[in-house]
């Protein structure tokens, strides 16, 4: 819940949540009230959301991250390549001191 | 040699420098210059304005004193050394600009980890580097042990970390596993640049008030680490001290199971030895801590204490204060320096803002001022503590050279910036008693029956005058000044159960008289406002008051009884208090007593008598001993002292210690 509002915003007054899944030929309406959102994907796509409903609906299905985001998440997996690389080469290092010093 | 320090240098500069230059190429910014009535393009444009192009954009930014340049640790990695954000504020006529810049807490911990082994490899290397094999013992699963140890501290205080961590899901396991193995190749490279210095560490000692070691966006500190490998090594060889360890493991027992609720602790300028949070798995990370900081700090006071020279250390302690002065100076002249130094250091607060350490107030008392540290009082107690060490060694010695001159120069005038009265006191009361005592051969009894005479008549005179500043009459008054304040303080429905025990008209005589004479003590030192604030607060049960509630947790004390809000600033301002918040009565009274039971023991070691009377002292009435490097630094001194009856010795090992070296 907590992602919906720091993506979509706070929750309209009223705002009854629908069970679009149910209905394949649901049509979103656009909420002249409400400023327009660009989504994005895991994989960069992205899509415009013109109304809460909307955008809640997308955040739910996957479309929940940024730009900043992905950057962050892939910059944290290469940082623990990184790491986990020095660690090894620390390490072996140290094994192949201990052999020349012996 | 020479070449392998030059390129260390070249590399600590490169790596303390180049993080602030990574700017957005993607892109040809136009940097306007920062306004009050503008700071739109900032807003615009977070994280992509590299902190040198924001200085060369705003060159005044560098010393003009309304700008104040503040890390950003829940920032992205890619934000690192950008500018991500800027906010104006008015305080006054001033038009204040706080510059934030992206230093994300995952890169602070390898960045600033590499900083300060770097600048640990200048220690020389020990000289005989196969002596100690011991400390080798079971490294790699001590190494793993400590960062798993500082990993679970990043669990059990997930709520601080949760504002200090950015896009870290403090609920997913490989969240953890990044920071565990960020903190092993920490700990990995710490040790083993260590273990080929460790001789020399306890010479070097003084350089931790200047290196204070906290990661940004941790409270963590990274001295901590070495205590922690050395506690744990202890443990593992086997070398025990069951008193010790029976004890704390008995009262480890209580506080976790007392450790009920959650109250949260703001860590401010105690962030690295505090817990953030008064919980069950913080609780039981600080007992941990404790226990194998203790046991650390013991450890390598054994490995290393024939190592101690005493002209090294008094050496060692006059850079660091001349350091820290000019350090004071120019944090707080240049608002940019005053970041690098925070960061770079590792500091628990920012540079004092206070242009000028000669500063006086519209009353015409004079402003505390405390550089670069975080209190005024500890740093004071600082300067003391040298001006105290360098008169043993002055005074003990022909080979004064410069550096000890520059040493009490820096070192009076930061203790006369600090404005530590009771300092300025101790040091020139032991002055003094040294001057006469030092002349073992030709002492004087009646020298010294005269001079504790005149102590004792200053000291009652002292207390006349006091006296007679009162209107009512004065011990009464004086003894009931802490109770007097803590009932301004406290809410008409909120009385703690310190306050109800002290105040109740069945509490005992002795314990009146005991606590109306603190008070009195309280009165003189000037801390009848702060002590009567801890009184409102402290709100123990029982088994609270005689065992406390955990060791280096606040949150208790900050989090249960409400108070009206005070004016005066918030810590108990005596570490005698903390402790007896932390480990409760019995413990502190039997560490009261091995205390003095040990300094009776040593009353013919003048420089531990001194040393303890002045730390004793301090201590009572300063929050100094809720510091890291204080902490340290006096228990290992102490134990130093405490084995050295002959100062003069002190510069050079002895035959029987050289033989031991060997």
């Amino acid at each position: 819940m907590a992602e919906i509002s720091n993506i979509c915003g706070v929750q309209p007054e009223g705002f009854v949540k629908i069970d679009i899944s149910s209905d394949p030929n649901f049509v979103f309406e656009n909420d002249l009230n409400y400023a327009a959102k660009q989504l994005f994907d895991l994989e960069g796509n992205t899509v415009f959301v013109n109304s809460y409903l909307e955008c809640q609906h997308y955040v739910l299905g996957g479309w929940d991250y940024t730009p900043l985001k992905n950057s962050e998440i892939l910059l944290q997996e290469s940082l623990l390549y990184v790491v986990t690389a020095l660690l090894v080469i620390t390490y072996i290092k140290n094994i192949a001191a201990r052999f020349i010093n012996r | 040699m020479k070449t392998k320090k030059a390129g260390t240098i070249i590399l600590l500069v490169l790596v303390v420098f180049i993080p602030w230059f990574n700017m957005d190429t993607s892109n040809d910014y136009s940097i306007p210059k920062v306004s009050q009535e503008d700071t739109s393009f900032y807003e615009v444009y977070p994280c992509k304005i590299s902190l040198t192009e924001f200085i060369l954009s705003n060159p005044e930014s560098i010393y003009q004193n309304h700008f104040y340049f503040r890390p950003d640790n829940r920032s992205s990695i890619q934000c690192f050394g950008r500018i991500s954000g800027v906010t104006v504020l008015q305080k006054g006529l001033e038009t204040q600009f706080f510059i934030s810049i992206g230093t994300s807490s995952l890169i602070n911990l390898l960045l600033q980890a590499f900083i300060w082994i770097a600048l640990f490899s200048f220690i020389p290397k020990n000289t005989n580097l196969k002596k100690n094999m011991d400390i080798l013992k079971y490294k790699n699963l001590i190494i793993l042990l400590t960062a798993y140890l500082l990993t679970f501290s990043i669990y059990a205080e997930s709520r601080f970390y949760e504002k200090q961590l950015y896009l870290v899901d403090f609920q997913e396991i490989k969240s953890y596993v990044l920071i565990f193995l960020i903190f092993t190749l920490v700990v990995k490279n710490f040790v083993e640049m260590f273990v080929k210095r460790s001789e020399n560490i306890v010479n070097y000692l003084p350089y931790m008030y200047l290196i204070t070691g906290l990661f940004s966006g941790f409270n963590l500190s990274f001295f901590a680490i070495i205590f922690l490998y050395f506690g744990l090594q202890s443990n593992f060889i086997g070398i025990k001290n069951k008193l010790f360890s029976y004890t704390y493991i008995i009262l480890s027992i209580w506080w976790l199971f007392n450790s009920k609720g959650s109250a949260f602790f703001n860590v401010g300028k105690l962030r690295g030895f505090t817990s953030s949070i008064f919980e069950f798995n913080a609780n039981l990370f600080w007992i941990i801590f404790t226990y194998f900081l203790i046991k650390g700090i013991w450890r390598i006071y054994i490995l290393n204490k024939n190592s101690f020279r005493f002209s090294l250390f008094t050496k060692n302690l006059s850079i660091t204060s001349a350091i820290l002065l000019i350090l004071g100076v120019v944090s707080a002249n240049l608002p940019i320096f005053n970041f690098i130094n925070y960061y770079v250091l590792g500091l628990q607060r920012y540079g004092v803002e206070s242009k000028t350490p000669f500063a006086f107030d519209e009353y015409s008392v004079k402003i505390s001022w405390r550089g670069i540290f975080p209190s005024s009082e500890t740093i004071g107690e600082f300067y003391g503590l040298c001006l105290l060490c360098l008169m043993f060694y002055v005074l003990n010695t022909s080979k004064v050279k410069l550096v000890h001159y520059v040493g009490i120069f820096t070192s009076s005038l930061g203790l006369y910036f600090s404005d530590n009265r009771t300092t300025m006191t101790l040091v020139f009361l032991s002055s003094l008693f040294y001057f006469f005592t030092i002349r073992k051969n030709t002492i004087k009894i009646e020298r010294l029956k005269i001079l504790y005479s005149l102590v004792i008549v200053l000291s009652f005179t002292f207390i006349y005058f006091i006296q007679s500043n009162i209107s009512t009459n004065g011990y009464t008054f004086m003894s009931e000044s802490v109770i007097a304040k803590a009932l301004t303080f406290q809410k008409d429905y909120a009385v703690s159960s310190f306050s109800t025990l002290i105040t109740s008209p069945d509490v005992s005589n002795v314990t009146s008289f005991m606590f109306g004479f603190i008070s009195f003590l309280g009165y003189i030192l000037n801390r009848s406002e702060m002590w009567g604030l801890f009184t409102a607060r402290y709100n123990p049960t029982f088994n609270e008051l005689l065992f406390g509630s955990g060791p280096l947790n606040f949150g208790q004390l900050y989090g249960e009884v409400p108070v009206n809000s005070p004016e005066s600033l918030l810590l108990p301002h005596s570490s005698v208090l903390s402790y007896f918040l932390f480990i409760g009565l019995i413990p502190i009274g039997l560490l009261l007593f091995i205390f003095l039971k040990d300094l009776y023991a040593n009353r013919a070691n003048s420089e531990l008598l001194l040393f303890s009377i002045y730390i004793s002292i301090n201590i009572f009435k300063n929050d100094s001993m809720n510091y890291f490097s204080p902490f340290v630094m006096y228990t290992i001194l102490y134990l130093i002292l405490r084995n050295k009856k002959d100062l003069l010795n002190i510069g050079k090992a002895s035959p029987q210690q050289q033989i031991k070296t060997n």
